[in-house]
C-alpha cells in the first residue's frame, strides 16, 4: 500500500531524507522512530504530496504520489502531531465537512457512528472544537479515516503531549484500524507505543533508515538499545 | 467541495461575527453617505429654487414698474435700472440657466462641488464661462466629499481586503491547512470557492444594505434602472478586488505581507494612479496661465473702450440687421458698450479656444488611460449616473453659453432698434431649460471591469501551479 523506492529529499546541501526504502501493506503499522530532524516528517510530507522528491519515487495502492497527488490523496487521512480542525464549527460539521469537501457524502446517522467509533463520547458531538482537548480531536480525525474509508493512514507525532489513558486509548483505535486492512505509517518518539502498536519498527537517523524491525521479534529493552545505539546516545548517557 | 464550502462558509462567517460586522459597518457607511449626498442635493435644488423665487419676485417688480410707465404714471427708478430700457432687462432681470440635478444625484458630488450649477447670464457682464468655479473651502476639496461613491470606490476595497487578505494564510497559521491539503482537492480551487462564496455574501451585504438605506432614507424618485446599473456596477468593482485578493493570496504568503500588499494595491490603484494620471495629464498638455489669459482680456476691454464710437460704427455697418427697424438712429452707451463686447469676445475667441483645445486635450487623455485603474473606471462611471461628470458640466456651460447669446441676441434687437421694452414683450423672454443628456458608459466600464478581473483569475489558475510549492505547505 506503502512504498517508497530511494526516496530522497534535499534542501540545498542538507540531505533531510536519503535513499529511503519502505514497504507498508494493509494491515501492518510501520513505526518510524528517530530524532527531530531524522526525515521522518519530511518522508510523510512527501508522501502526502506536499514536498517534491528529490530523486525517488513514493507511492501511495501503485499510484505515484506527485503524478497522481490527487487520486492518492483519496485514500489517505493524515493525522498531524496538532490536528487543528475549524474551532468554532462542532465535531459533526468538522466531520461533515472533512469527508464532504473528500467526496464522501454522509448523513447524519453515518457522521453519528463514526465518531461513536472513534471512541468520542456522544456529549461532545454537538461541542465546538475548540473546547476540545488534543486527544478528542485526534479521535475526529480517526473517525474522518473511518468516515473516508481509508486505505492509508499517516500519522506524525499523533501521541505527543497525550496523557498516557487518551495515548492508550489511541493505541486501540489504531488496532481497530489495522484490523480492517489500513496500512499504518507513524512517526514518533515514543518507543513504548511503538512497540505497544506496530507490526514493524523503523529508526531514522540522518534521513537514513538505519534498522527495521518485525515488532513481535524485538522486546522494548531491545528495541531501546537499539535505538540508543543507532543515534549514538550510548556515550552521551553513560 | 463547492456544496461544503457554500454550506460550511456562511456558518464560519457567522460564528466569527463577519456577517454582522459587515453589515453594520455597510448599514452605517452606506446611511451616511446617502444622507450627505442627499443633502448636498437637497442643498443645490434649494439654491436654485432660491434664485428662481428672487427671479419671480423681480419679474414681478418689473411688471409692476413697467405697468406704471405705460399708464403714464410717475415712477422712481433710475435710468440704469427702468426696465423699459433693454439693457437693464437683460441685466437687472436675468433669467436662471439652472442644471437640476438628476434623480441619482446623491451617489456622486462629482464635479458638482467645482462648478456652479445655477448661473444668471446677462447681457453685459463679464464672459461667465470663464468664472464656473464654484467657491468651495480648499478644506472639503482635499478630503473630497463623503458620498456614496467615495465609499464604493475607496473605502469598499479596504472592506473588501480586511475580509479577504488571510484566505488562504490564516490556514496556514491556524494549522488546518495540512488537514485541507491532504484531502483530494486542489487548493486553487479550494482558495477560489472561499473567495468566490465571500465575495458572493458581501454581494449580497451590499445589495441589501443600499436597499435598506435608499428605502429608509426614502430616495425619490428611486430610478430603478440607475439603482440596478449602481448595483452592477459595484459588483463588478468588487469583483476586481477579490481577484486581487485570489492572487494575492496564492502568490505572497504570510497574513502580514497578504495584507500589506494588498493595501498597497489599493494605493496604487485608488490614490497613486489618479494622481499621476493627472500629473501626466498637466505635463503633456500644460494649460495657459488663467491669470494671463484674464489680464490678456482686461487690455483688450480697455483698447476698445478708447475706440467705442469707431467700434460702433463698424459694428452697424457689419451687423445691419440688429438695426434694421431703428428710425431714430439715436445712440447711446449701451449701444457702444454692446458692439465693443462683440468686438472683445472676437479678439479673444483664439485665447479662450486654446485653452479650450488643452483642456479637451487633457480630457482626451485622462479618458484613454482611465482603464489602468479600476478606481477611475468606477469613480467616472458614478460620475455619469449622478449626471455630476466633468463631460455633464462642460455640456452644462456649452447650453448656458448658447442662451447666454440668446439672451444678448433677443435684448440687443430692442437697443439696436430704440424699441422700448414693454409689458406685452415680457411673455417672448427667452428661458433657459437644461436638456440632460445621458452620456453613461456604465456598460462598458462593468464589462471593462469584469474582464479584468476575469483575467486575474485565470492568471491565478494558470500560474500558480509552481508557485504551490513556495513553502505554504512545509513546515
Amino acid at each position: 500500500m506503502i512504498t517508497t523506492d530511494k526516496l530522497t529529499k534535499k534542501f540545498g546541501d542538507f540531505t533531510a531524507v536519503d535513499n529511503l526504502d519502505l514497504s507498508v501493506k494493509e494491515g501492518e503499522i510501520l513505526c518510524l522512530l528517530g530524532a527531530n530532524g531524522a526525515g521522518k516528517s519530511t518522508t510523510i510530507n512527501m508522501l502526502l504530496g506536499f514536498i517534491k522528491p528529490t530523486s525517488g519515487t513514493a507511492k501511495i495502492n501503485g499510484l505515484d504520489v506527485i503524478k497522481n497527488n490527487l487520486k492518492t490523496k483519496e485514500s489517505i487521512t493524515y493525522i498531524p502531531e496538532n490536528l487543528m480542525l475549524y474551532p468554532s464549527l462542532t465535531a459533526l460539521e468538522n466531520l461533515d465537512y472533512f469527508a464532504g469537501i473528500a467526496g464522501k457524502e454522509l448523513s447524519p446517522q453515518m457522521l453519528t457512528d463514526f465518531l461513536k467509533e472513534a471512541g468520542l463520547q456522544e456529549e461532545a458531538f454537538q461541542k465546538r472544537i475548540s473546547t476540545f482537548s488534543k486527544g478528542m480531536r485526534q479521535k475526529v480525525g480517526i473517525a474522518l479515516a473511518l468516515a473516508k474509508d481509508t486505505k492509508v493512514l499517516l500519522l506524525d507525532e499523533p501521541t505527543s503531549g497525550l496523557d498516557p489513558k487518551a495515548s492508550n486509548e489511541f493505541g486501540a483505535l489504531l488496532q481497530k484500524l489495522k484490523k480492517k486492512g489500513v496500512a499504518i505509517l507513524m512517526a514518533t518518539h515514543d518507543l513504548f507505543r511503538a512497540k505497544e502498536v506496530a507490526t514493524h519498527i523503523g529508526i531514522m537517523k540522518d534521513g537514513k533508515l538505519r534498522q527495521q524491525f518485525v515488532a513481535e521479534n524485538i522486546s522494548l529493552s531491545e528495541l531501546e538499545t537499539a535505538y540508543l545505539d543507532t543515534m549514538n546516545y550510548k556515550e552521551a548517557l553513560s | 467541495m463547492l456544496r461544503y464550502n457554500f454550506k460550511y462558509e456562511l456558518r464560519l462567517l457567522l460564528r466569527s461575527r463577519w456577517i454582522q460586522i459587515l453589515s453594520l459597518i455597510l448599514l452605517v457607511l452606506f446611511g451616511f453617505s446617502t444622507f450627505n449626498g442627499i443633502e448636498k442635493v437637497e442643498k443645490r435644488k434649494n439654491d436654485i429654487l432660491t434664485a428662481k423665487q428672487q427671479v419671480k419676485e423681480s419679474d414681478a417688480a418689473m411688471l409692476k414698474l413697467l405697468d406704471s410707465v405705460e399708464r403714464g404714471l410717475e415712477v422712481s427708478a433710475s435710468p440704469w435700472t427702468i426696465p423699459t430700457n433693454p439693457m437693464n432687462v437683460g441685466n437687472h432681470h436675468p433669467r436662471v440657466a439652472a442644471m437640476e440635478p438628476q434623480p441619482m444625484a446623491f451617489v456622486s458630488t462629482g464635479q458638482a462641488d467645482l462648478f456652479t450649477h445655477y448661473i444668471k447670464p446677462t447681457v453685459s457682464g463679464d464672459d461667465f464661462a470663464l468664472n464656473f468655479t464654484e467657491m468651495t473651502s480648499p478644506v472639503q476639496l482635499l478630503f473630497g466629499s463623503f458620498d456614496l461613491a467615495f465609499v464604493i470606490v475607496y473605502l469598499l476595497p479596504l472592506l473588501i481586503i480586511a475580509f479577504t487578505y488571510n484566505v488562504l494564510s490564516a490556514e496556514k497559521e491556524q494549522g488546518s491547512l495540512r488537514l485541507l491539503a491532504s484531502q483530494p482537492i486542489s487548493i486553487r480551487k479550494w482558495v477560489f470557492q472561499k473567495l468566490i462564496l465571500r465575495f458572493f455574501w458581501l454581494s449580497v451585504l451590499v445589495i441589501l444594505s443600499l436597499l435598506v438605506v435608499f428605502f429608509l432614507i426614502g430616495v425619490e424618485p428611486l430610478e430603478w434602472t440607475s439603482t440596478l446599473s449602481l448595483l452592477g456596477l459595484t459588483i463588478c468593482y468588487m469583483l476586481f478586488w477579490f481577484a486581487l485578493a485570489f492572487l494575492v493570496n496564492l502568490f505572497v504568503g504570510s497574513s502580514a505581507k497578504n495584507a500589506v500588499s494588498l493595501i498597497m494595491l489599493w494605493v496604487i490603484f485608488v490614490l497613486l494612479a489618479p494622481s499621476v494620471l493627472n500629473q501626466l495629464g498637466n505635463t503633456l498638455y500644460p494649460m495657459p496661465s488663467r491669470t494671463l489669459m484674464i489680464n490678456e482680456m482686461r487690455e483688450h476691454k480697455a483698447e476698445v473702450t478708447k475706440r467705442q464710437d469707431e467700434i460702433l460704427d463698424n459694428f452697424l455697418r457689419d451687423h445691419p440687421e440688429y438695426a434694421i427697424n431703428d428710425t431714430t438712429q439715436s445712440r447711446n452707451f449701451y449701444h457702444s458698450y454692446m458692439a465693443s463686447q462683440k468686438v472683445v469676445k472676437e479678439a479673444l475667441e483664439p485665447i479662450v479656444s486654446s485653452y479650450e483645445l488643452q483642456l479637451h486635450k487633457q480630457q482626451e487623455w485622462s479618458k484613454k488611460l482611465q482603464w489602468l485603474s479600476p478606481a477611475i473606471v468606477a469613480q467616472e462611471s458614478l460620475n455619469q449616473l449622478a449626471g455630476t461628470s466633468t463631460a455633464d458640466y462642460e455640456d452644462y456651460r456649452d447650453q448656458v453659453i448658447g442662451f447666454a447669446e440668446t439672451w444678448r441676441e433677443h435684448l440687443m434687437a430692442y437697443l439696436y432698434n430704440n424699441k422700448p421694452f414693454g409689458q406685452q414683450d415680457y411673455s417672448s423672454l427667452p428661458n433657459f431649460q437644461f436638456s440632460y443628456a445621458s452620456n453613461t458608459t456604465m456598460g462598458v466600464s462593468a464589462l471593462v471591469l469584469l474582464l479584468v478581473a476575469g483575467a486575474l483569475l485565470v492568471f491565478g489558475f494558470a500560474v500558480q501551479g509552481k508557485s504551490q510549492k513556495r513553502g505554504l505547505l512545509s513546515n
